[in-house]
This record gives structure tokens, C-alpha cells and sequence, in this order.
């Protein structure tokens, strides 16, 4: 929809206040989406495999809200919408890409760190702690982007389970599950880079 | 993993129990064994160290780069 196509020459006084009043709405919606675009993008950054597609990825979701903005409703969960645009947009791009997932077969129980330990690790109080921002992008490439999404949302966003299920177009149930099942997969690549050091 | 059926629902549960998600029977069961279990509460804790670990290893400020074109988004005021 495009704003700049009005006749000026035609508009009457009403329909120049409805413009006037337009043009507040939109920047005030503008900038209420402005001030959440540290979390969109750190929501973005371990979505895309690197720092220059997040900061695309980041860019193409605020083109794409400012210029549906009348599509949002007020009063609604603005956070949310802007990361439906971008997960939407993300999940495109991994479409192209085709990547297929690489399921390992999975350890037994869910004390992954803790059975690694068992085989005799010392230093268990720094074991966590040594692990690098390389380490958890790395582990993080590793699950598959269907279960990636759901982690980087509930686990690095903070979003609710519900919110992560609008954002998705999944229910609620099926976030529970990959998010479960997503953790797994993380924990154990985590458990493999803290105990390898 | 071991054999006993107390611990095995508490590694079950264990990740819930971290994002309090629990309904308050079940919370109060993990909690009952992690007070009383040295093993699992070992696990628990190094549970919670990891994902506290995980999230602040996440908090990644954009550049300033991003920042400026974000900012050259808006409607240009007249």
C-alpha cells in the first residue's frame, strides 16, 4: 500500500487530518517496532549461520513490517508479529537451500553433561563455563532448523511456548516437542565440546 | 543413567522442572528427589550452569552499521 500515491490537490480538509493522522500512527508504529530490534536480532543472529545474513535477514524483516504496518493490529504482541515476518523470511531462505537434516542417533536419558563427567572429566565446576560463543553457534548449527527455530525463540528469545506457536503457525504441543526434542540434540553437541575442552 | 525409577523420572523431568513448567504435584516430586538425591541435584545444577550459559553467550549487541540502517527506514518526516 502505498502512502505517497494521495492527490494533495484533491484531498479536502478531513481527508488532509485523516493523512496527518495516518502519517502519526505509522511512526509511532515505527518506532515502537525500533525500540525491539536488539531482540529481533539476537533472535536473528543464531537463526543465520552468519552475523552478515542475520543483519540481512533483520533489514529485510523491518522493510517488510513498515511497509504491511496497517496489517498490524494494535494492541497485539508487536514482538511477535516482527518475528513471524522474520522467521517466515528465514524459513524461505532454508527452503532454498535444501540443507537435509543429519539426525544423529541419540544417547539414552537427558544427563548428557553429567554422564560425559562420569568418565572422569576434572574441573567439573569450569566445564560449562568453557564453553565458547563458537562452541554454542556450532552446537546450534547442528540441530535441525525445525527444532533451531523453536530453541532460539523460547530458549535465546524468551518468548512464550504460545508466542513461539503464533510465530510458527505450529501448535502449541508441537513447539513442546521439537523444543525437547531440539535440546537433546544441542546438549549432547554441547556436552562433546565442553568434556573434548 | 541408572536403574532407579525416582531418578529416572527426575532426568525426565529435569529440563521442565529448569523452565518451571511443571503442574505443582510433579515440581514438588523433582524437587523432594533433588533434595534428597545428591546425584540428580549435581545434574540439575549443571543443567541450569549450562542454559544461563548458553543465553548470556547469546546476548550479541547489533553494530552500529545495522543500527543506522534500520534507522534510515523510517518514514523521512516532513
Amino acid at each position: 500500500m502505498l502512502v505517497g500515491s494521495v492527490e494533495v490537490s484533491e484531498a479536502t480538509p478531513q481527508d488532509a487530518r485523516e493523512i496527518a493522522g495516518d502519517a502519526r500512527d505509522r511512526i509511532r508504529f515505527e518506532e515502537e517496532a525500533l525500540e525491539l530490534s536488539d531482540q529481533v536480532y539476537r533472535v536473528a543472529r543464531r537463526l543465520a549461520p552468519s552475523r552478515e545474513e542475520a543483519e540481512d535477514l533483520v533489514q529485510e524483516t523491518y522493510i517488510r513490517a513498515f511497509r504491511n504496518w496497517r496489517s498490524f493490529q494494535p494492541g497485539t504482541n508487536l514482538r511477535a508479529w516482527l518475528l513471524r515476518i522474520l522467521t517466515n523470511l528465514n524459513i524461505d531462505r532454508g527452503r532454498r537451500e535444501q540443507r537435509a537434516p543429519d539426525m544423529q542417533p541419540m544417547e539414552e536419558g537427558d544427563y548428557f553433561l553429567y554422564s560425559k563427567l562420569d568418565d572422569g572429566v576434572p574441573e567439573e565446576d569450569r566445564v560449562v563455563e568453557r564453553l565458547s560463543q563458537d562452541d554454542i553457534v556450532q552446537a546450534l548449527a547442528a540441530v535441525p532448523h525445525d527444532f533451531r527455530d523453536v530453541i532460539v525463540l523460547v530458549d535465546i528469545g524468551e518468548f512464550s511456548y504460545a508466542d513461539a506457536a503464533q510465530i510458527l503457525g505450529i501448535p502449541i504441543g508441537t513447539v513442546m516437542s521439537r523444543l525437547h526434542r531440539g535440546r537433546r540434540v544441542l546438549k549432547q553437541e554441547l556436552a562433546d565440546k565442553a568434556v573434548r575442552g | 543413567m541408572n536403574d532407579c525409577p525416582e531418578c529416572s523420572e527426575c532426568e525426565r523431568l529435569v529440563q521442565d522442572y529448569v523452565d518451571r513448567v511443571l503442574t505443582d504435584a510433579d515440581r514438588e516430586r523433582v524437587q523432594a528427589h533433588l533434595d534428597a538425591c545428591p546425584r540428580c541435584a549435581r545434574c540439575y545444577k549443571l543443567e541450569e550452569r549450562l542454559w544461563k550459559h548458553v543465553k548470556r553467550c547469546c546476548e550479541e549487541p547489533m553494530t552500529d552499521d545495522l543500527k543506522h540502517r534500520l534507522l534510515a527506514l523510517r518514514t523521512p518526516l516532513q
